[in-house]
């Protein structure tokens, strides 16, 4: 890990030397001494300085008033992208039938639903496979293979964990109308101090959830403990752009734009103004990397996506 | 430090056992969701494979589900997660503490 992050600083070095102290401090941009709690204690919510009790309980009152116009909202402020990173997501995760996904920060269920879609199209193309190369079935085959096709899941199962009571309403009301019965559970939980058992699930996912945490170390570890071992990380989530003329466009879109078609389409200025906001209070990619390896995950990559405004970090519990 | 959110448990507490008296005499305490208001999913529609990952958020052990009040309860602590509309809500604020419910209950029976 030394090696590692003696070759970060190498480029960094050309730019004098105080880049080099801003790497060696936390990377969470506040000094603490322990990760134990120091009461009154400051982070930020967006560009707001706020207290670190204050910061849960606003995001919270940002997500409830959202809640009901989020996916709309989504759709419309990245001009319906944010599908296809989605997508990129599950792609990268290539779940196999039987695998348990613990979603977190999950609310209206994006990823538990492109999960599901995801393992149901890859059994049933396996069994389009199978009946093509049986041409001559015995009664027992074609028996057993209704049966197989009556529970398309198999083993596998999402839960999907928010703190927010309403937009997990909002996710139950759509798994509803979109079908998803059997291999879905919603639990209400902070992502600081989950409520699930020590090596529980095959893979941890949180999908733009993690920048609202106030203690993103705490997720981190909370992460290593519920994923078994040989279990995988992903998050995706809002990041530096490296391009300077994308850049600019970004800010422009972000702050001019957004906050509007918040007022207009869910008549919230001032979630919208928090979340552009607190996507620039995020540490970029190789900051948050050494975060996830401080949390103990291992084989710890990214990939940027559309330029740098979104990255899938992934690391291993091994 | 845990203060904050035990005081915010113990107010809704009051808030709930003033309300439950003025239904005393109806009948049995109001359980935590409304029966009779969903016709096709019962509450309990709680998976029960989910018993087998959740635990209690702070002392991280296993639960018990109690039917009739629906609710997962944490023995040790003493304390219990709601479970509304078949979704368990496991934030310890939203815990409802046990033992100083029944104190409450024999204080409301004098």
């Amino acid at each position: 890990m030394a090696a590692r992050r003696s070759r970060a600083l190498w480029p960094l070095s050309g730019r004098g030397c105080s880049w080099a102290l801003l790497s060696l401090r936390p990377p969470w941009g506040w000094t603490r001494p322990m990760s134990t709690e120091k009461p009154g204690a400051d982070t930020h919510f967006g560009f707001e300085t706020v207290s670190e009790e204050e910061k849960g309980d606003k995001v919270y009152q940002v997500f409830e008033s959202v809640a009901k116009k989020y996916d709309v909202m989504n759709d419309s402020m990245s001009l319906g992208i944010h599908r296809i990173w989605k997508d990129l997501l599950l792609r990268k995760m290539h779940p196999f039938s039987g695998t348990k996904l613990l979603d977190v920060a999950g609310g209206t269920g994006d990823i538990a639903f492109r999960f599901l879609n995801y393992i149901k199209a890859q059994n049933q193309r396996q069994q389009q496979r199978e009946l093509k190369s049986h041409q001559n079935l015995s009664w027992e085959e074609i028996a057993k293979w209704y049966q197989n096709s009556r529970s398309p899941l198999g083993e596998s199962h999402v839960v999907v964990c928010d703190i927010n009571k309403e937009m997990l309403n909002v996710g139950k009301k759509k798994a509803q109308t979109l079908g998803h019965k059997r291999g879905l559970a919603w639990v209400v939980g902070d992502a600081e101090e989950l409520p699930f058992d020590d090596d529980k699930f095959d893979v941890y996912t949180i999908a733009f959830g993690i920048r609202n945490v106030t203690h993103i170390d705490r997720a981190l570890q909370e992460a290593y403990r519920v994923l078994k071992p040989g279990g995988r990380f992903l998050c995706l989530e809002f990041s530096q752009v490296s391009n300077p003329i994308i850049s600019r466009l970004y800010d422009l879109y972000s702050f001019q734009v957004i906050p509007v078609m918040g007022e207009v389409i869910a008549g919230d200025w001032k979630s919208y103004q928090y979340l552009v906001e607190s996507i620039r209070r995020f540490p970029p990619q190789e900051e948050f990397k050494e975060m996830i390896e401080d949390a103990g995950f291992q084989k710890v990559t990214y990939e940027s996506l559309t330029s740098g405004i979104v990255a899938i970090h992934s690391g291993f519990k091994l | 430090m845990l203060s904050g959110p035990w005081r915010r448990a113990a107010s809704a507490l009051r808030a709930s056992a003033a309300g439950s008296r003025a239904v005393h005499a109806a009948g049995p305490r109001p359980a935590a969701d409304s029966p009779g208001s969903d016709p096709a999913s019962p509450p309990a529609a709680f998976d029960a494979a989910l018993l087998d990952v959740l635990v209690c958020p702070l002392s991280k052990k296993p639960l018990r589900y109690e039917v009739s009040t629906n609710e997962l309860i944490n023995e040790e602590l003493g304390i219990a997660y709601p479970v509304i509309d078949g979704i368990p809500n496991m934030i310890p604020q939203a815990a409802r503490m046990i033992r100083r419910n029944k104190q409450q209950e024999e204080k409301e029976q004098e």
